[in-house]
């Protein structure tokens, strides 16, 4: 599906600044990520990250510098870029009144994707919620909901895929689920991921970045950050930006 | 990619219906809505009994019935689309915005001019029994509901994507809404009064009322469609 | 000269041209009397209704203008200049439906009376209080934006539609300036009432300029305190 980017590098951010007026939700963010990698995006209430994700998944548009995702740049090549991003955010971004099913092939429809029966019920055995596909999601619980967002995701194979805190509000039993889904997807997607949790998110990352005020505070591998440097930084940006 | 749009647009629409036939919600809402403003009608009216001929006053009545009807329906219908953040997944999609913007505006106007087409009989039971009925060809009354309810939808999508997104959004709709909708109500009651009183002349009065709503339709539509990919982005 | 200095220079020449037109109503352009001799005071008011109704419609397409210019930039600073527009509108609005309610009574003996202009002004009152309206309710900074320009866009192409339909729908409103039999105005009247129009377009384009400049100054605070870290 598609060229591989030149560089090799999943995302290229340059110069990134989200600006209205005087406030800056971004500002001059730079980084790049190879393809492949894990990246946890850490930082305190309106320290930019959901801005941040918003710009790289098309759905905001960046006030300065440019931004490369998967080799396309956000702006100009967005409708193609979008054939290569999925979301999994703490919302399910599911009909309530759709089936399980149907849910998955409107979906499918959006994105054009062909013989869109045969993935959805695939996805739907992945998830294991085959036996529920055709019950309204209305009556499902939240982990089960977690997992159907999870199939919606990864219906049109994405090449980088996009979690906003996807562990609130599940309980321990979803978290695993969740824990063995992404265990298993690991090795064929990027991932970028916003976490208000510490542990987890350097367990699971391969980058890990810090946001704070809109700027980024650290930036580094995983195996190059030492973690108790790591935590004391982290604590100490939580303080800022928080009114 | 004409195509795929095309794709799109009966996916969102049919979507919509699904979701509709399974809930009733719009469609329900709506119709008692209708209902409920002819009983009120009926206390209107009813010191003036049979002095009053029902026809001079009916195309004012059925219109702000109409009017106050698709704004319950324009402020459901971006509800489900916010309810579990359905419409940033929706955005996520590659699909051009326009597309939305048209899937949901066709939709819109379905119910809407569902809802007219059954109440109307309902008006005329009601309150034209035993009269005088209505003087020219009853399909021109057809052609005001549907050119109106087009631009009632396609302006009304437009604002309820925004209101949808506000506090208080139901009497916000209605506050932006009425007042933009100014011109077509007033073009769309002076075409129903000559299509349902007659006389002669009343065809000519009627088409170039019908002249101000299809203006109205295209210029508020061209405006809104422009607009949309600003307003649904933000 | 700065700007604030041109607003203020234009406030004092506004206020100065619109109290003279005020003097030369009643001492010089007294061309109006009724058939029996008396003068018609009622008369008066059109040389501040006329002005200030078409001063509104004026600053009301800057609703527009600034609008288009902030959905093509996203630039804050124009939606600021689209919000002052539409609340110079308001006042002009409002005190266009104040004189044309007293004149309605003196010429007409009615305070109200569903007729074009009355109509237009009334929908067009409608929609400059719904603007405000919107952007009360929007919390996001640039969202709020957003909708304001859409929707003084849509309301400022909706406004001549609304007039020209309840024109179009009969007039008994005195169209004065489009000529027609006993219509036209005299020198003297002619002559003040382009003093009071002058005179009023300044008044405008001084609360303008006045207003911007202090919603700039609290901008640039709220800019330095952004970068102080407050």
């Amino acid at each position: 599906m598609g060229e591989t980017p030149l560089t090799g590098n999943a995302l290229e951010v340059r110069g990134l600044t989200r600006a209205f007026g005087a406030r800056k939700a971004l500002d001059k963010v730079d980084f790049d990520l190879p393809e492949g990698a894990f990246l946890s995006i850490f930082g305190p209430n309106g320290a930019g990250k959901t801005t941040l994700v918003k710009i790289l998944t098309t759905l905001l548009n960046p006030s300065a510098g440019s931004v490369r995702v998967c080799g396309l740049d956000v702006v100009t090549d967005a409708v193609e870029l979008r054939h290569k991003i999925g979301l999994i955010s703490h919302n399910p971004l599911l009909y309530a009144d759709l089936t399980a099913e149907e849910n998955l092939l409107f979906f499918a429809e959006m994105y054009g994707i062909p013989d869109a029966e045969e993935r959805v019920r695939e996805l739907l055995e992945s998830v294991e919620l085959d036996h529920r596909r055709l019950d309204l999601t209305r009556t499902f619980s939240r982990g089960m909901l977690q997992r159907l967002s999870i199939a919606r995701a990864l219906l049109h194979r994405p090449d980088i895929l996009f979690l906003d805190e996807p562990y609130s509000g599940l309980d321990p039993h979803a978290m695993d689920i969740l824990d063995t889904l992404i265990a298993q997807i690991r090795g064929e997607h990027t991932f970028v991921m916003i976490s208000h949790d510490l542990s987890k998110g350097l367990e699971l990352c391969s980058h890990a970045l810090i946001l704070a005020n809109g700027k980024v505070v650290m930036f580094d591998e995983r195996d190059a950050i030492d973690e108790a440097a790591f935590r004391e930084t982290y604590r100490a940006t939580v303080g800022m930006g928080v009114a | 990619m004409a195509s795929a749009s095309w794709r799109q647009f009966k996916a969102i629409l049919r979507k919509d219906l699904v979701m509709e036939m399974r809930t009733h919600e719009m469609i329900t809402s709506m119709g008692l809505y209708a209902i409920l403003t002819m009983v009120v009608y009926q206390i209107a009216l009813t010191e003036a009994g049979e002095a009053l001929d029902v026809r001079l006053v009916m195309p004012g009545l059925i219109w702000v019935a109409f009017i106050f009807m698709s704004l319950l329906g324009l402020n459901r219908s971006f509800v489900h689309e916010k309810d579990q953040g359905c419409i940033d997944a929706l955005l996520l999609s590659p699909v051009d915005r326009p597309v939305i913007f048209f899937a949901k505006f066709s939709g819109n106007l379905l119910f809407l001019l569902a809802v007219e087409v059954l109440s109307l009989p309902v008006f005329a039971f009601l309150f034209l029994q035993g009269r005088e009925g209505i003087s020219n060809p009853i399909w021109l009354l057809g052609v005001v509901m549907l050119a109106a309810s087009v631009g009632i939808s396609g302006v009304g999508t437009l604002l309820a994507t925004m209101t949808v997104n506000t506090s208080g959004k139901d009497i916000l709709l209605a506050v932006v809404f009425v007042p933009l909708m100014y011109p077509l109500l007033r073009a769309a009651v002076g075409a129903t009064f000559a299509a349902v009183i007659g006389g002669p002349g009343s065809i000519e009065t009627f088409w170039s009322w019908m002249a101000w709503v299809a203006g109205f339709d295209v210029i508020m539509l061209l405006v809104a469609f422009g607009l949309y990919e600003f307003v649904i982005g933000a | 000269m700065n700007r604030t200095k041109i607003a203020r220079l234009m406030l004092a020449l506004g206020g100065v041209l619109t109290t003279a037109a005020f003097f030369m109503t009643f001492f010089w352009a007294n061309a109006s009397t009724f058939p029996d001799g008396r003068i018609d005071f009622g008369q008066k008011i059109f040389y501040f209704h006329v002005p200030v109704a078409e001063a509104s419609f004026l600053v009301f397409f800057f609703t527009a203008f600034y609008g288009v210019k902030f959905l093509m930039t996203k630039d804050r600073r124009f939606d600021t200049r689209a919000k002052i527009a539409t609340e110079v509108t308001l006042l002009f609005v409002l005190l266009t439906m104040a004189t044309g309610i007293l004149w309605t009574k003196v010429a007409w003996g009615v305070w109200w009376l569903w007729e074009p202009r009355l109509t237009t002004y009334f929908i067009l009152t409608l929609l400059v209080i719904a603007y405000f309206v919107l952007r009360n309710s929007v919390e996001d900074e640039e969202r709020r934006a957003v909708y304001a320009s859409a929707f003084g866009i849509l309301a400022f192409i909706d406004a001549p539609i609304s007039f020209f339909i309840t024109r179009w729908a009969e007039s008994v409103h005195p169209v004065v300036l489009a000529g027609g039999e006993g219509s036209g105005l005299e020198t003297p009247m002619l002559i003040t009432f382009i003093v009071a129009q002058v005179g009023m377009l300044m008044l405008g384009y001084a609360f303008y300029e006045m207003r911007l400049h202090e919603e700039e100054i609290k901008e640039r605070l709220e800019a330095l305190k952004v970068t102080v870290g407050g």
